[in-house]
């Protein structure tokens, strides 16, 4: 999966290129209107990550170039500026989804990945990880083709868990990907311990492996061991 | 005091002062004058007698009339000069005492010597003076009369620019945006002060709108660094022996981003809300958005063991859809936040009011202070950030709702009236 970032802020730029990186998908950067047009104009990329405000021109124009073009990348535009506006205004445009800063790089992956999936639906709507099989279109979740019950919650966790495996996932991000502007509700977060021993027990309890861990009181981590 | 009644004290006293002191001056000039003409006419009586001793070598006869009396008394002695005086005495048969005017000159006629005095009566004279005055005081006081009601009624008229100022000024909000529209009036005083109030809440509606857009940018300005120091701060805990060692250290960080996150987003929407930039409005069915919320909230009610009691009348309002929302939210947010365990949250809307009540470990707040930015109860534990009812009063002062606050039986009502 190739995404490309567009952000000139180069700190959070390269953040974003590590984070994305270790999630499997092959990241390329720019830091200008200019570089990003260019690129986009050469090179096919299944998701575009974009930033707004930009030197040399706004992302929006760009993202107008590149509807123009006929371009079919999934965009997801990145602003500091929660304007509504904005926001309406880049969805209108063609846009797929629509970040405000500062996010969590999780919830960027995630987002990416939820993008991703929507463009290649046809046939491959199955998400699998060892004995889990995820289907998104139908959102259910198989163990070894038990299939296994979960709240809305459990799923979305779990689904959030298996796009960022092998990352510590802070509770904060977990709280603000699940509950959104209402995460700062959830006191103390014991609230997302409760989802995460649920949706844990439920697993292991359909035969899957124990696969979520518990990072120093602060968040937990997918993986194999 | 008024200024007019202040002017009109200072301005009747000294009418009173000049007017005493002018009727005294006058009285004393009016007599002069009056006598003056007196001693005219006892002189040409003089002038009478002496011309007919010249030509008849006697005195004349003596016709004594109301008003005048002609006395001879032999003297021995000539007497000299002529005199002038008033001197009060019997006159006629009257009991009363009169002034009269007198003139007394020496004549010789045929060798004998007379003393010549010929009296007129004063009482016409001083009647005339009475008159005139009592006229004059008349006039003095039909002066200040009319002086006075042509004041009450002309000031009033006068001032009427003034207050219509006043008014518009009182009615100025400077967060509406709007030029005060004052209008001209004639009289350069007042034209004056509109001009310079013009010009100086022209001035406070730049600064104003300087400082606003100042927050609005810092606001805009904090959020990439936000983002670069919490992406970085997710980067950094990916390293499990970094997390080891320093977790309370990078959990701090993560909880200061999201603190600093919440309240750079929620004094960009005051921003947004004062600059009204939400001025789409619609028929809203408000009962369903709270339905949808308290859904949403379900599970989180339920964790923190509260109950909720909604009594929903179908209602439809007239507000911005993302407003509406915002009401909702920040209303429901803070009753969760401040509740207390085995609570209790209430929602009643019919069409005219939505009140949302909560119990909580808090006392009654100050009702004049719940609105203001960053207000927090001392006591609180909660970590809000005290903008949640600033931007509720500032969705009902753009929308047009108000925003009332009541402590009643251990419930902190909140009520917006649409």
């Amino acid at each position: 999966m190739k995404v490309l970032i567009i952000e000139d802020e180069p700190s959070l730029n390269k953040a974003m290129v590590d984070y994305l990186h270790h999630q499997q998908y092959l990241c390329e950067s720019v830091s200008n209107f200019h570089d990003a047009l260019e690129k986009t104009e050469i090179y096919q990329y299944d998701c575009i990550v974009l930033d707004i405000m930009l030197p040399g021109g706004s992302g929006l124009e760009l993202l107008r170039q590149l509807k123009d073009n006929q371009k079919s990348e999934g965009v997801i535009i990145i602003s500091a500026r929660n304007e509504l506006d904005d926001k309406l205004t880049g969805l209108q445009l063609g846009a797929d989804d629509y970040l405000t800063k500062p996010f969590h790089l999780p919830e960027l992956s995630a987002r990416i990945a939820a993008i991703i999936r929507r463009k290649n639906l046809q046939g491959n709507n199955i998400i699998r990880f060892e004995e889990l099989q995820i289907d998104v279109q139908a959102k259910t979740v198989k163990v070894q083709d038990t299939e296994i019950n979960l709240t809305r919650k459990e799923y979305e966790l779990l689904l959030y868990f298996l796009v960022n495996r092998n990352r510590v996932l802070s509770k904060d991000a977990i709280a603000s990907h699940l509950w959104g502007d209402d995460a700062d509700l959830a006191e103390n977060l014991d609230f997302i311990y409760t989802h995460v021993k649920n949706l844990r027990k439920k697993l292991l309890q359909h035969g899957a492996g124990d696969y979520i861990r518990s990072i120093y009181g602060m968040g937990y981590k997918f993986s194999l061991k | 005091m008024k200024l007019f009644t202040q002017y009109n004290r200072i301005n009747i006293a000294a009418s009173i002062i000049v007017f005493v002191v002018g009727s005294v001056v006058f009285y004393f000039v009016l007599r002069a004058v009056l006598l003056k003409q007196l001693d005219e006419s006892l002189h040409t009586e003089q002038t009478e007698i002496v011309s007919y001793v010249q030509m008849h070598n006697k005195l004349p006869e003596v016709v004594n009339a109301y008003n005048q009396q002609i006395t001879y008394v032999v003297t021995h002695e000539p007497v000299s000069g002529t005199n002038y005086y008033s001197d009060k005495t019997r006159e006629g048969d009257g009991i009363e005492m009169e002034w009269m005017r007198k003139l007394v000159f020496g004549i010789t006629v045929a060798g004998k010597n007379y003393r010549v005095t010929v009296t007129k009566s004063q009482v016409e004279t001083e009647d005339l003076l009475q008159m005139v005055i009592i006229v004059g005081a008349g006039m003095i006081a039909l002066i200040l009369l009319a002086g006075y009601v042509i004041n009450r009624m002309v000031i009033k008229r006068l001032w009427k620019p003034f207050y219509k100022t006043v008014a518009e000024v009182e009615q100025y909000q400077l967060a509406k945006q709007q030029a005060l529209q004052l209008s001209v009036s004639g009289v350069s005083e007042f034209d004056l002060l509109n001009q310079q109030l013009t010009k100086m809440t022209d001035r406070a509606q730049q600064d104003y709108l300087v400082v606003k857009e100042f927050s609005a940018n810092a606001a805009h300005e904090m959020q990439t660094p936000l983002a670069v120091i919490r992406t970085n701060t997710e980067a950094l805990m990916q390293d499990e022996y970094v997390l080891q060692q320093h977790d309370k250290s990078i959990q701090t960080i993560c909880q200061s981003v999201n603190r600093l996150t919440r309240l750079n987003h929620d004094l960009l929407l005051l921003a947004r809300i004062e600059n009204n930039q939400f001025p789409r409005q619609q028929k809203i069915e408000l009962d369903k958005i709270i339905q949808q919320k308290t859904t949403e909230l379900a599970e989180l009610l339920a964790s923190k063991k509260l109950r909720y009691q909604g009594y929903l009348e179908p209602v439809q309002i007239s507000c911005n859809p993302h407003l509406a929302e915002v009401i909702v939210n920040n209303l429901l947010s803070n009753a969760i936040r401040y509740n207390k365990e085995d609570g209790i949250i209430k929602i009643a809307l019919t069409p005219q009011q939505m009140i949302v009540s909560n119990t909580s470990l808090l006392p009654a707040l100050e009702k004049d202070k719940i609105s203001q930015r960053f207000y927090r109860h001392p006591d609180t534990k909660a970590d809000g950030n005290g903008l949640g009812l600033s931007i509720v009063k500032q969705v009902c002062t753009v929308t047009g709702f108000t925003l009332q606050y009541d402590y009643q039986q251990g419930l902190h009502i909140f009520s917006i009236t649409f």
